[in-house]
């Protein structure tokens, strides 16, 4: 049990380290979010098994779908930075000027 | 058997000088022109009134010290204003004073078309009275008063032309290096207020062994005055001034106030062996060298005011060899023949359209024949030609120093010097009077009356006053009474010797060549002296005190180490924490994953 946490906890790191690290493209950001994301169901999954309650699955399937809609958001966003910055330049991105 | 009353008058008459020489000063404001005294009148009736004060202490030898006020009175320490007529006093008082007689009736034809001639002579009478208050104080603030008088009064008349700049120049030089000199003085007075607790010179003179300290400051403050080899620089630029002021400040009495000040406080230094020495060697060695560049000059006054160096530095080898008396002797008889050469020369010149060029004169004995032959009899008395009035004071010295337990340096030296000027002075006689006229054509050549006047009253002194003064005055000191044959002859020798050689050279050289060896060189550039020491240790000073004024003090204390340190630290900072504000997107992520990562480390 221990080995699966400190995996999973191993993973979310790393996809913490790749959102936050990232400079180059935005895409690649989302996607260590997702990353992120996918872990954080992962590991709530492995918590609702211990606890052998179902109330938890279906806060786990919330977290999915608000997961996918966070991931859909971002997808916009991209879509509009590409607009008007002209490239997805994580650098360029300044939130006192959109 | 003292005869107290002649008291009253000696103490009369020498204060009615002083209050005569005020005279004309005052005059000028407070009465109408009727009643106004004219400078030189004034000198001369002082002079007789000093002159009867000395035929009365030649009579009765007394010497007397009167004090009259407080000016500063407190505990232990009185300092007033006190008197002392002496025999230093009593004999150089009319000495001065007839040289000035003498130099004001010069004067007043010299500068008779100058726009402020009666300035020049208030000038001239201030600068006198300094120095009688110099020569008559009985404590050594009076003293300063007067030394300080003197030095502002030579300011002020080197500047006279003060539209030249060379004049203000040589002013310059003259106060920086008189100051030099009262350094030592100053240092003399203090020392010697504090430990001493009193400026009388008599009761400096109770109080027996001195300290080293205070009489080499003495001795630094007369090398300064009396322009001793270190510090001789400022009375060769002091010649830029008119030749009536050279005439009486620095060839008779203003330069001559150092070696008189040795002289008065001789009974203090004739314990102390390493002041005596040092006033041996800086004798020698300043008339050594100031004879070896007088003999290659060619401007007429810078060849008599290195004489005059020279015979200065034979009074300070005097002073060392334990003879004030001589060393006094010689200032005295030393002021006539030397103020009558400064005034033949100052005749000489104006007369050819101020040259100075002793290249530039001759045939001026068939031209001027009186001016030319007090010029030569003041030669003559300055090389100690036996029986003129220089032999007497000048003879005596050499036998002094040739049978006493000296340095042979300085013997050496001191000989050397006699003999060069034997040698400068028989040129110049040559090349001022002789051969054919080498100045410009059709001057107008005048002597006049009272002019003529003076310049024989002083030849009058220049021949006599050497034996009846070695006559009547008694010496205090006793001077070497047996000396050799060879010894005896070794002055005269050397002074023939210079007149012999110097006038081989001059019947050689009949083609006026110009030399260039390394050796005329040293010496018509005065031993390079001013060039090495006038321009290296003052810029590099300068430039230290630039670095540590301004560098030091105000850039770094003022600038650097607190405004300037903290706004720089403040801006390094400011820029690093203004990156936060900036709104780029990867501060915030960061900000994000580092606070996160802490909470999670800090909970597990």
């Amino acid at each position: 049990m221990p080995t699966i946490l400190f995996n999973l906890g191993l993973a979310f790191m790393t996809s913490m380290m790749g959102l936050s690290l990232q400079r180059s493209h935005l895409i690649s950001a989302l996607l260590c979010l997702e990353g992120m994301m996918l872990t954080l169901f992962l590991m709530l999954t492995t918590w609702a098994t211990e606890q052998q309650s179902s109330l938890l699955f279906s806060a786990l399937m919330m977290l999915l779908t608000l997961s996918a809609c966070g991931a859909g958001t971002g997808l916009s966003l991209l879509v509009t930075t590409t607009r008007t910055h002209g490239s997805s330049n994580m650098n360029n991105l300044n939130l006192l000027q959109c | 058997m003292i005869e107290t009353q002649w008291i009253t008058p000696i103490n009369t008459m020498m204060l009615a000088s002083i209050s005569i020489l005020l005279y004309p000063l005052m005059a000028d404001t407070l009465f109408k022109t009727s009643m106004k005294m004219q400078a030189r009148t004034a000198v001369k009736y002082a002079f007789f009134s000093t002159l009867a004060t000395l035929i009365m202490f030649i009579n009765l030898g007394m010497e007397i010290n009167t004090t009259h006020i407080n000016l500063i009175s407190s505990t232990n320490f009185n300092v007033g204003l006190s008197f002392k007529f002496d025999y230093f006093t009593l004999m150089f008082c009319p000495t001065a004073l007839f040289v000035t007689w003498s130099i004001m009736d010069f004067a007043k034809w010299y500068m008779a078309h100058d726009q402020e001639v009666n300035k020049f002579f208030k000038y001239l009478l201030i600068f006198l009275l300094a120095m009688l208050t110099l020569v008559s104080s009985n404590n050594l603030f009076q003293l300063f008063i007067g030394w300080e008088g003197v030095g502002i009064m030579s300011f002020l008349l080197i500047g006279w032309w003060r539209t030249r700049g060379e004049a203000n120049t040589a002013s310059m030089q003259a106060i920086i290096y008189n100051r030099l000199g009262d350094i030592g003085f100053i240092l003399t007075l203090a020392w010697t207020g504090t430990n001493v607790a009193s400026w009388e010179l008599d009761q400096l003179f109770m109080l027996k062994p001195f300290d080293t300290l205070p009489l080499l400051a003495l001795v630094l403050a007369a090398a300064a005055k009396s322009a001793q080899f270190g510090m001789h620089p400022w009375l060769l630029g002091a010649m830029e001034g008119p030749t009536p002021v050279s005439a009486l400040l620095h060839s008779s009495t203003m330069v001559v106030a150092g070696i008189f000040l040795l002289i008065r406080l001789h009974p203090m230094m004739e314990d102390n062996e390493l002041t005596r020495t040092t006033c041996l060697l800086l004798g020698a060695i300043s008339t050594f060298m100031t004879a070896m560049c007088a003999l290659t000059q060619n401007d007429i006054k810078k060849i008599i005011a290195l004489s005059t160096a020279s015979q200065l530095g034979l009074m300070m080898t005097t002073i060392g060899l334990n003879q004030p008396n001589l060393a006094f002797l010689h200032m005295c008889l030393h002021a006539f023949f030397k103020s009558k050469l400064f005034i033949c020369s100052g005749i000489i010149s104006h007369n050819l359209s101020n040259e100075q060029d002793i290249r530039k004169m001759g045939g001026i004995h068939k031209t001027m024949p009186i001016t030319s032959s007090c010029f030569t009899i003041g030669n003559l008395a300055l090389a100690g030609i036996p029986f003129m009035t220089g032999f007497y004071s000048k003879d005596a010295i050499i036998e002094t120093m040739n049978s006493s337990t000296l340095n042979l340096g300085a013997l050496l030296l001191t000989m050397a010097a006699t003999v060069m000027t034997a040698a400068y002075t028989t040129r110049l006689i040559f090349l001022v009077q002789t051969g054919p006229p080498r100045h410009y054509p059709m001057q107008k050549i005048t002597e006049d009356k009272t002019l003529s006047n003076a310049i024989l009253r002083l030849s009058l002194g220049s021949i006599a006053i050497g034996p009846i003064s070695a006559m009547t005055l008694d010496q205090t000191q006793t001077l070497p009474t047996t000396v050799t044959t060879l010894i005896k002859l070794s002055a005269l020798g050397a002074t023939m010797m210079g007149i012999f050689v110097s006038l081989i050279f001059i019947h050689k050289n009949k083609q006026n060549r110009p030399q260039k060896n390394n050796l005329s060189t040293f010496s018509n550039m005065l031993t390079f002296y001013s060039s090495l020491t006038h321009r290296s240790p003052t810029t590099h000073l300068l430039k230290k005190a630039q670095k540590v004024s301004t560098t030091l003090n105000d850039a770094t204390w003022y600038e650097y180490s607190v405004p300037k340190f903290f706004s720089k630290t403040q801006l390094k900072m400011s820029k690093a924490l203004s990156f936060l504000a900036q709104g780029k997107v990867k501060t915030y992520l960061a900000v994000f994953t580092m606070s996160l990562m802490t909470l999670i480390i800090l909970t597990t």
